[in-house]
C-alpha cells in the first residue's frame, strides 16, 4: 500500500515539474526576435557584399564574381582548414562558397578568435597584413584573416573557419536561420 | 472496492458539505453575467463561447481584421499564434487575413493607428481589446456591438445602450443597418397578471420607449445573420482574452483526477494505519 | 559499517540532525485524536511552500515597474506554461488566506491559545499580519486598474494619520502620485522583505508549537499522563500516522486547488477582480473599488465607520484585536465542547458577523447595508470584549481526563 501510493505520487512529480522547466524555453517573444531574416539578393553585385542582422549577430552575404571563384584555390595551402573539417559544416562539400548556392556566401560575421567583426577586402592586391594577399577578410583586433569564403589562415589567433548559418534560397529571397522552407 | 465504499461513506461531512457549496458558488459565478451590467439596455444578452468552433473563430478573426483592427490593435496577442490556434495555415492567413505587409509572423498585433493622434480625433484613443472579455465579459461585448442606435447629438452620429456616450462611431452600420430607438404601443398588465381590457374586449396599450428597431433594407444583414456575424466576433475576442482557456480546461481535468486517485490511495494507507493504534 | 553510515555518523556528531529529525518530526508526540480541523496548519505550510516555487518562477518572467502589466500578459501568453505558474499563485493566495481563516477559527474553537501556547498564538497573528501586507503588497504588482486604485486607498489611509499623514504617503510612494517606482519597491518589499520574515515567524512559530505540544479538541493536558520515558500516554509518534493523515488532507486539498486553478482561475472575479484586466490608468476610477475577497471583513469594518481615522483605527484593532485573546478568554475550559452556551452562541454570532461583513465589502454601499454593516462590526468587537464577562460566568462542562 505505501509502495503504491508513493509510486502514483512520485509518477506526479515529472508532470507537475514540467511547467517549471517548460518556462524556461524560449518563449514567443524570444522566438519573434530570433526569427529568420529574409534579404532580397536582386540587387546585389558580384564581388559586393551586404550585411544583415541575425539573432544579434552580422551575417555577411557576399556575391562572389567568376574571377574570385576561380581563384579561391591558389590560397589553398595558405588555409589551416581548408575542407572545414574542424567544425560542424552545415552544407559541406555542396559547394566552393561553403553556401547552398553556387555563387553566394552567407557568413556569421563574427571572428572566431574573440568576436570581433571581421572587415572585407575583396581587392587582390598586396596588404599590410600579407604582401600576396587574394582578398578576404581581415579582423582589425588583432590580425586574423580569413580568405574570400571565410576559411581561416594558418599561423593566425583565429583557431577555426568562419561559421555558415542555416539558410535557403527561394528565387531571389535568401532566408537566414531557416534550412529548409517552411510552409 | 468495497473498502473505497466504505470509506467514502465515512468521510466527514462537514467539509465535503462546503467543498460543495464552494463549488456551486464559483459556477454559479463564472456562468453567469460577467463583468459590468449593460446599463441602458438592462441585462446582458446571454453569451455562450465556443471556442473549439474553428469556422466560428476564423469568421469572426476574419470581421475582427476587417472593421476593427484598423482602430483598436490586440497588442498582446501574436498573429503567428492566432493563425495556428484557429488552424489557419500561415499562407492563407498572412495572404489574406494580414493587411500590413511588413508584419513579420512573430510580432505582437500592434495595431495601425497612432496613439496620440487617435485621442485627439475620437477625444480617446479606441483602447486595445485583447482583455476587453475579460474585463467587462463576453456577454456585455455582444450585447454593445449589437446595440448602437442614431443619435443627431453625438459626434459620430451614433450612440450606445450598453455604453452610453461611447466615443466609438458604429462600424458595422452597413452590415446591421440602422439602428433607431422608438417607442411602442405595450400592453398594460394588470394586478392578476392578465392584459388589461377596456369594456369592448381590446387590450389598452400605453406608450413605452427605448427600443431598438432596425430600419429595414439599410444593411446588407437580417438580424439573424448579423447576431450571428457578431457572435463569430465576439467568440474570437473571447478566444483572444483567454487564448489558454480550451488547453488548460483539458490538462485541468487529469490534475484533478490525478488528485481524486491520490486522496483514495493515501485514505485508504491511512486507514491500514489506523488499525495499529486503535 | 558502510562508508555511508560512516559519513552520516562524522556529520551527525557535529550537527544533530538524527535528533531534530526524532524530536522534531518522526517521533514528536501529537494527540491521538483530532479532527479535520487540525489539518489547516499543515495545508497553510503546503500553501506556503507552493507560494514561495510559483513566485520565484514569476520572478524570472515579471518585469517590475511600468511595464509590469504588459509582463503578466507576456507570461501568460509568450512563455510556454507561464500561465501555470501565474494561476498556480493567485490561486495559492486566495487558498492560503482560505487555509488560514481556518485555522485561525480552529484556535478560537479548541482554545488552542491558552496556557501554555500564548506565544505560539501571538506568533500566528503576527503571521497573518504580515500576510496581510504580503497580499496587499503582490496584488499591486499586475499594476491594472484594481491593482494602482486599491493601493490608492490604503497609502490614503495612511495619509489620514495626523501630522505626519501627507509625508507619510508621499514617502511611500516615492513619487507624487503611485507610479513605477512604487510598484518597484512593493516588488522588493512582496519578493524578499517579506518573505524573510514570514518564513522566520512560521519557524518561530512551529518551535514555540514543539516546546509546548499541540493541543486536541476535548482541550484535555495529553502531557498529565504519560509514561516511563515522559511520552504522553495519549499521543502517537508524527510518522508515520500523523504524516499520512496530513497526507489524505493533502490530497484533498490539492483537488480543490486544482479545480480552482484549472477552471475557475478568476474565482467569479473574487480571486482575480475582473477591472483589473485594465492598465493602471490614474486618470480614471473604476466604478467600483474593492479589495480582494480575503480583506473584504476589514474593508467592511472601514467603512462602517464614518469618520477617514476612525475607520483606519477600527480597522487596526480589527485586527490588533486577535493578538489579546489568551486574556481575554477567562474560562476554566479550552475547547467549546465543554463551555458554557454563552460561548457557543458567541462563536456562531462571531462567524456570523465575520462572513456578513465580508460580502458587505465585496459589493456597494447602500443605506441598508451601511446599516447591516454597522451591526455586524458591533458583534464582531463584542465577541472579543465581551468574553472576559461570558466566559467567566458561563458554566463549563467537566472535561475529561483522558483522550
Amino acid at each position: 500500500m505505501i509502495g503504491l501510493t508513493s509510486a502514483f505520487g512520485a509518477a506526479g512529480v515529472p508532470f507537475a515539474a514540467t511547467p517549471f522547466i517548460a518556462s524556461w524555453n524560449p518563449s514567443a517573444s524570444a522566438k519573434a526576435v530570433g526569427a529568420p531574416v529574409k534579404v532580397d539578393i536582386t540587387k546585389l553585385a558580384p564581388g559586393q557584399q551586404i550585411q544583415v542582422g541575425w539573432r544579434k549577430q552580422p551575417i555577411f552575404v557576399i556575391r562572389h564574381s567568376a574571377e574570385a571563384m576561380k581563384n579561391l584555390d591558389s590560397s589553398l595551402s595558405k588555409l589551416a582548414d581548408p575542407n572545414s573539417d574542424a567544425i560542424d559544416e552545415p552544407y559541406k562539400n555542396q559547394n566552393p562558397t561553403r553556401s547552398k548556392s553556387s555563387e553566394y556566401s552567407v557568413l556569421v560575421g563574427v571572428c572566431t578568435h574573440l568576436g570581433c567583426s571581421p572587415k572585407f577586402f575583396p581587392e587582390v592586391e598586396p596588404k599590410s597584413w600579407d604582401a600576396s594577399w587574394t582578398g578576404g577578410y581581415f579582423c582589425p583586433c588583432h590580425g586574423s584573416t580569413f580568405d574570400l569564403v571565410g576559411r581561416v589562415f594558418k599561423g593566425v589567433p583565429a583557431p577555426t573557419n568562419l561559421k555558415v548559418p542555416p539558410h535557403n534560397f527561394k528565387g531571389n529571397i535568401l532566408t537566414i536561420g531557416e534550412d529548409e522552407e517552411m510552409s | 472496492m468495497n473498502l473505497i465504499a466504505k470509506r467514502f461513506i465515512n468521510l466527514p461531512n462537514l467539509p465535503l458539505i462546503f467543498l460543495t457549496l464552494f463549488c456551486i458558488f464559483l459556477i454559479q459565478n463564472t456562468f453567469s453575467a460577467e463583468g459590468a451590467p449593460c446599463k441602458d439596455y438592462g441585462e446582458c444578452d446571454e453569451f455562450k463561447h465556443t471556442l473549439t468552433d474553428m469556422t466560428s473563430l476564423q469568421r469572426g478573426a476574419s470581421t475582427y481584421l476587417t472593421y476593427c483592427y484598423g482602430c483598436h490593435s490586440l497588442e498582446y496577442s501574436r498573429w503567428n499564434r492566432v493563425a495556428s490556434d484557429l488552424e489557419i495555415p500561415e499562407e492563407i492567413f498572412f495572404n489574406n487575413l494580414v493587411f500590413d505587409a511588413s508584419v513579420r509572423p512573430g510580432d505582437l498585433m500592434a495595431g495601425s493607428m497612432s496613439k496620440a493622434e487617435s485621442a485627439v480625433w475620437f477625444g480617446v484613443a479606441p483602447p486595445d481589446l485583447t482583455l476587453v472579455t475579460r474585463l467587462h465579459g463576453s456577454d456585455w461585448v455582444y450585447t454593445y456591438l449589437r446595440t448602437f442606435y442614431e443619435d443627431s447629438s453625438k459626434q459620430y452620429g451614433v450612440n450606445n445602450l450598453v455604453y452610453p456616450g461611447a466615443a466609438m462611431p458604429n462600424v458595422l452600420a452597413s452590415l446591421q443597418g440602422n439602428q433607431q430607438l422608438i417607442c411602442k404601443q405595450i400592453p398594460v398588465i394588470a394586478e392578476n397578471g392578465g392584459e388589461k381590457r377596456d369594456n369592448f374586449g381590446n387590450t389598452i396599450t400605453k406608450e413605452k420607449c427605448g427600443f431598438l428597431s432596425v430600419e429595414s433594407g439599410t444593411g446588407t444583414l437580417n438580424k439573424d445573420e448579423f447576431d450571428n456575424l457578431i457572435y463569430d466576433l465576439t467568440n474570437f475576442l473571447t478566444y483572444v482574452g483567454d487564448p489558454d482557456k480550451v488547453e488548460r480546461e483539458r490538462i485541468g481535468w487529469y490534475v484533478v483526477f490525478f488528485f481524486i486517485i491520490f486522496t483514495t490511495l493515501a485514505s485508504l494507507l491511512y486507514r491500514e494505519y489506523q488499525k495499529d493504534y486503535h | 559499517m558502510s562508508t555511508l553510515t560512516k559519513v552520516f555518523d562524522w556529520v551527525n556528531h557535529r550537527l544533530p540532525i538524527q535528533n531534530t529529525y526524532e524530536r522534531h518530526l518522526s517521533k514528536h508526540p501529537v494527540p491521538k485524536k483530532v479532527n479535520f480541523w487540525y489539518l489547516f496548519g499543515a495545508l497553510a505550510a503546503v500553501v506556503l511552500v507552493i507560494q514561495i516555487v510559483s513566485g520565484i518562477w514569476l520572478i524570472m518572467l515579471y518585469t517590475p515597474g511600468e511595464a509590469a502589466f504588459a509582463s503578466i500578459e507576456y507570461m501568460m501568453r509568450d512563455v510556454d506554461y507561464g500561465w501555470v505558474i501565474r494561476y498556480m499563485h493567485t490561486t495559492g493566495a486566495s487558498m492560503f488566506f482560505a487555509v488560514v481563516y481556518l485555522h485561525m477559527f480552529r484556535g478560537l474553537l479548541y482554545g488552542s491559545y491558552q496556557k501554555p501556547r500564548e506565544l505560539v498564538w501571538i506568533f500566528g497573528c503576527t503571521i497573518y499580519l504580515a500576510m496581510m501586507a504580503e497580499g496587499f503588497l503582490g496584488y499591486v504588482l499586475p499594476y491594472g486598474q484594481m491593482s494602482y486604485w486599491g493601493a490608492q486607498v490604503i497609502i490614503s489611509l495612511f495619509g489620514s494619520l495626523p501630522y505626519i499623514g501627507e509625508s507619510l504617503e508621499l514617502w511611500i510612494r516615492g513619487d507624487y502620485y503611485i507610479s513605477g517606482i512604487t510598484v518597484n519597491r512593493f516588488f522588493a518589499l512582496h519578493v524578499v522583505a517579506l518573505p524573510l520574515v514570514l518564513i522566520a515567524l512560521v519557524f518561530l512559530h512551529l518551535v514555540a508549537l514543539h516546546e509546548v505540544g499541540a493541543g486536541n479538541p476535548e482541550g484535555v493536558d495529553i502531557e498529565a499522563h504519560i509514561d516511563e520515558d515522559g511520552v504522553p500516554l495519549d499521543s502517537v509518534p508524527f510518522f508515520p500516522y500523523k504524516v499520512l493523515n496530513a497526507l489524505v488532507g493533502i490530497g484533498v486539498f490539492m483537488t480543490v486547488f486544482a479545480i480552482i486553478m484549472f477552471f475557475f482561475p478568476e474565482g467569479g472575479g473574487y480571486f482575480i477582480e475582473y477591472a483589473n484586466y485594465e492598465e493602471a490608468n490614474p486618470l480614471v476610477t473604476p466604478d467600483h473599488i474593492a479589495p480582494v475577497w480575503y480583506y473584504s471583513p476589514y474593508y467592511s469594518i472601514l467603512r462602517a465607520v464614518p469618520d477617514k481615522l476612525g475607520g483606519f483605527a477600527a480597522m487596526g484593532a480589527a485586527v490588533a484585536i486577535f493578538f489579546v485573546v489568551p486574556w481575554l478568554d477567562r474560562s476554566n475550559v479550552a475547547s467549546i465542547r465543554y463551555k458554557g452556551i454563552l460561548s457557543k452562541i458567541a462563536l456562531v454570532m462571531f462567524g456570523i458577523s465575520f462572513i456578513t461583513l465580508g460580502y458587505l465589502g465585496t459589493v456597494s454601499v447602500t443605506e441598508h447595508r451601511k446599516t447591516m454593516s454597522v451591526i455586524c462590526t458591533v458583534i464582531y468587537f463584542s465577541y472579543f470584549l465581551l468574553m472576559p464577562i461570558y466566559t467567566s460566568i458561563e458554566k463549563t462542562k467537566p472535561v475529561p481526563d483522558r483522550l
